[in-house]
């Protein structure tokens, strides 16, 4: 069954990255651009991981897990928050909210399909 | 295009527009703007071009985008002050950004001392400490030396699990990891299924798994961890890639990895034989699970359980369901247990996560669509209209009556064609944002170079026009923009004189009206000096010295060719060109453009633009038989001329009186070829022209049939360039119809007429 992971970033660059390294691994991509319609998505659409960055309008990474965790039927679904390597006190605050793991930017499609295996069953 | 290609072209755009939020952002903070929300943005902008330049390389980029990030970031956490003197230099940092942006976009670079200069600027305001901390990370700027790799991505696990090498020969290390999952790890959706799989992915494993601690099933929480598992990993891989497996799960879990050594390897152990007591027994934990335990225990010492006991595929999503997690773990021993097998396979779990390819699906507000493609159908609607009109004529022509069935479906067509034709129109339509947004930077640049104090207002950015129109607002806009700074404001000194605010507004506006775009630039300085803007046109020789001009006749003297008042030519409005330009590429828009005035307080120049260069408004003339259509905007008045109005000077060439000026009369049959003999006057229609030059001309028709909206076809794409002759179209009854090119055709005129040229005034 094809895997569907929901990419949540304000920047359609890192957005149009994301999809294409996934979708040529072979996952289909549902696109957000913040976390409002992130977690809108996630609700109408369901996803099996989210993807989400940390800064973004309206609604950030944070709010996009918490968010994610408070919704029953998603807590058990993997997020990954996209980080850079000098944000370690940004990563564990995503982990403590219930981040699953993290891709740091600027990612290579290896590592970053990689990370989705890791955490997709 | 290759699709790394087409992704940095995404980001060049992209660049763009998050340059215009960060532009205004930091003039909201300029205006007083300074909450968190808008700060936010303005640190997210910078944030996002220097991610982006990250993913590409760009290291001068990445460079400056750093130092600004990190001083933005200052602000937003309260440790810098956003005062005035502050956005200042952040707004010329934007414009350094935007340089560098550019500069990268073109494989250029930056002029080095103007990048450095901002770059000192922004240290300071960094403070010396934080500035250190810059310099120290030198990690984080190596994090961006991050080398474009080729997207070629492995097919989900197909190809790494190929990629795991057969642990055995003499690169081959055995590995014991103990691994006991705390709770947390199950809260954030990390499994220890999908871990053992990975693990699998680096070399053989035997896993054990020691389910001791699972309590019976009514005790049972779902979000504890029950599980320990130990690990026998032969692997060629080092301590740092196991640990990577590990990575999102170690802070959550108890992890001890240690390296086997000695004849205590994998192989020497039998692999068939009966598992110890204490290993685990999938039966047995089901059993006890259950409560059942003592009946069932007994058989499982026997005879081993159903090894490969159908479990749900590896793939099952739920992350705290413990019953996948058995069943997992089962599985994992299950794989391991044909030791004998070189290269025991991991596959199936892989291989059961490989998702098929497919395509995506990502659904988004807008799309981007090649501009081409959008041309082709605006080309296609523009057919579509013209066989829709052809077709009502015909059927009007055959004599069926107007309530007849097909005619009202006729009708019903033509109203759903037209409603195509507007909806495709719409989609070329952009903001003028565009180029709005490029305007700030202009005016400041020119308020530093004349040393006037501005403050720019725009309005109407989101006024909707034809792409086509967009890109070429931007040239009259600077213009009108410079000359208004230039010419129009007073210096500081001066405007303190006059009691007005020391700085001074340009307001730039957009607004729609009557089908046309209105492009306004207006500003509160000293107004036209009217009786200087005369004696120049008199000195000039552009205007007669006694003729009698309105105020806004003679304001809009400044737009004939050669007039310019500054007494020196300046820096920015001089360069040898002037209003006249302005007009005239404003004109070849299908444009017009004027000013009004008001000494001391002020001028307003107002350009009118057509929305779209698709279509145009045209008047349907006749001549010589043939249908002609001149182009609304050029047209004045038509009249309908008086024998004795008409004076023929030389040979042919004619000029009629209108009011107190003469102009000359072209006869367009005879100017175009279509017949020898000469027109007479008294029997046809003038129409005056105007050319984009400001030139006038009357040009001699048959008839005059009717205005309409007709859709423009190139010559030069279908035919080539014919003199006088702009373009042509397809009227209703199919018949081709030439556009008039009334500035070649006023301009030939002339030529042959010049003497008479500076007797015409505006």
């Amino acid at each position: 069954m094809t895997k569907t992971v929901l990419t949540i970033d304000d920047s359609r660059t890192m957005r149009e990255m994301l999809s294409m390294a996934l979708v040529q691994a072979g996952y289909r991509v549902i696109q957000a651009v913040d976390g409002v319609e992130g977690l809108e998505i996630l609700k109408s659409e369901g996803a099996d991981v989210v993807i989400t960055d940390i800064n973004m309008p309206r609604l950030d990474g944070f709010g996009v897990i918490e968010g994610v965790r408070a919704n029953p039927d998603h807590r058990a679904t993997p997020i990954l928050v996209l980080t850079t390597e000098s944000d370690v006190a940004k990563k564990e605050r995503a982990r403590q909210a219930g981040a699953t793991g993290w891709i740091v930017k600027p990612f290579n499609p290896v590592k970053l399909v990689d990370a989705v295996r890791r955490v997709a069953a | 295009m290759d699709p790394f290609e087409s992704i940095k072209a995404t980001f060049f755009q992209e660049c763009e527009e998050l340059l215009t939020d960060l532009e205004s952002g930091l003039l909201a903070m300029e205006r007083g703007e300074k909450d968190s929300e808008t700060i936010n943005a303005v640190f997210r902008a910078v944030h996002s071009v220097k991610g982006g330049a990250g993913a590409f390389g760009l290291e001068e980029l990445i460079r400056f985008a750093h130092v600004f990030e990190t001083a933005l970031d200052l602000i937003r956490s309260g440790k810098i002050e956003p005062t005035d003197e502050v956005v200042k230099i952040l707004l010329r940092a934007n414009d350094v950004l935007a340089d560098h942006v550019q500069a990268a976009r073109s494989d250029g670079s930056v002029e080095h001392s103007r990048s450095a200069a901002m770059l000192d600027e922004l240290q300071t305001l960094i403070g010396a400490e934080a500035a250190a901390a810059l310099e120290d990370g030198g990690d984080d700027e190596d994090d961006f030396g991050f080398t474009p790799v080729q997207m070629v991505v492995e097919d989900g696990g197909e190809a790494p699990a190929a990629e795991a090498e057969p642990p055995t020969g003499p690169g081959a290390r055995v590995w014991r990891i103990e691994f006991q999952p705390k709770p947390e790890m199950y809260v954030k959706a990390n499994e220890a299924g999908l871990v053992l799989r990975e693990l699998a992915r680096l070399g053989s494993t035997e896993v054990d798994v020691d389910g001791a601690e699972v309590p019976p099933l009514d005790q049972l929480m779902a979000e504890h961890a029950y599980l320990r598992w130990t690990i026998k990993l032969t692997t060629d891989q080092d301590e740092a890639a196991i640990r990577e497996v590990f990575e999102f799960v170690e802070d959550d879990c108890v992890l001890t990895i240690t390296e086997e050594t000695g004849g205590e390897t994998f192989e020497d152990e039998p692999p068939a034989v009966v598992p110890p007591q204490d290993e685990f027994d999938p039966a047995a934990l089901l059993a006890r699970l259950t409560g059942a335990a003592p009946a069932a225990e007994a058989p499982a010492a026997e005879a081993p359980p159903e090894p490969a006991a159908p479990a749900p595929p590896a793939a099952e999503p739920e992350g705290m369901d413990v019953a996948g997690l058995i069943a997992m773990a089962q599985k994992a021993t299950t794989d391991a247990e044909p030791a004998a097998e070189p290269a025991p396979k991991a596959a199936p779990a892989a291989a059961a996560s490989a998702p098929p390819s497919s395509t995506a699906s990502a659904p988004a507000a807008t799309i981007r669509v090649d501009l081409d493609r959008v041309d082709r159908l605006i080309n296609a609607v523009g057919e579509l209209v013209i066989q829709q009109a052809m077709l009502s004529q015909r059927v009007i022509e055959s004599g069926l009556a107007r309530s007849s069935a097909v005619a009202l479906g006729l009708e019903d067509l033509e109203l759903l064609t037209r409603e195509i034709q507007d909806s495709v129109m719409a989609i070329r339509a952009q903001p003028v944002k565009s180029v709005f947004q490029r305007m700030p930077r202009l005016v400041r640049e020119c308020a530093d170079m004349t040393g006037k104090k501005v403050r720019l207002v725009m309005e109407g950015e989101n006024t909707e026009v034809d792409k086509t129109v967009i890109e070429r607002l931007s040239d009259p806009i600077t213009h009108m923009l410079r000359n208004a700074i230039d010419h129009g404001l007073e210096t500081p000194a001066d405007r303190e004189m006059e009691g007005k605010p020391v700085e001074g507004t340009v307001r730039l506006a957009a607004l729609h009206r009557g089908g046309r775009i209105v492009i306004e630039v207006s500003d509160d300085g000293r107004g036209i000096n009217r009786e200087r803007v005369r004696n120049i046109a008199v000195s000039k020789g552009l205007i007669a010295e006694d003729a009698v001009l309105t105020e806004d006749e003679t304001d809009n003297l400044i737009f004939l060719p050669g007039f310019s008042t500054a007494e020196t030519i300046s820096d920015l409005s001089g360069r040898g060109v002037g209003m006249d330009v302005v007009k005239r590429s404003v004109l070849a828009l299908g444009g017009r453009i004027s000013i009004s005035s008001e000494p001391g307080k002020g001028s307003k120049f107002s350009m009118s633009l057509p929305l779209t260069l698709a279509v145009l408004d045209g008047m349907v003339v006749t001549s010589a038989e043939q249908t002609l259509v001149a182009p609304l905007s050029n047209i004045v008045e038509s009249l309908t001329p008086k024998a004795e109005e008409v004076h023929y000077i030389g040979g042919q060439d004619a000029v009629i009186r209108i009011r107190d000026t003469f102009v000359p009369l072209i006869d367009v049959g005879r100017a175009l070829g279509f017949r020898d003999t000469p027109l007479n006057a008294a029997d046809s229609v003038a129409i005056l022209v105007e050319s984009e030059g400001g030139g006038k001309a009357a040009l001699l028709v048959d008839a005059i049939q009717g205005q309409r909206q007709v859709v423009i076809k190139s010559l030069e794409a279908n035919y080539q360039h014919v003199e006088g002759v702009a373009a042509a179209t397809i009227l209703g009854d199919g018949r081709v119809a030439l556009i008039l090119d009334v500035d070649a055709l006023v301009t030939t005129s002339r030529r042959k007429s010049a003497p008479r040229e500076k007797r015409m005034a505006v």
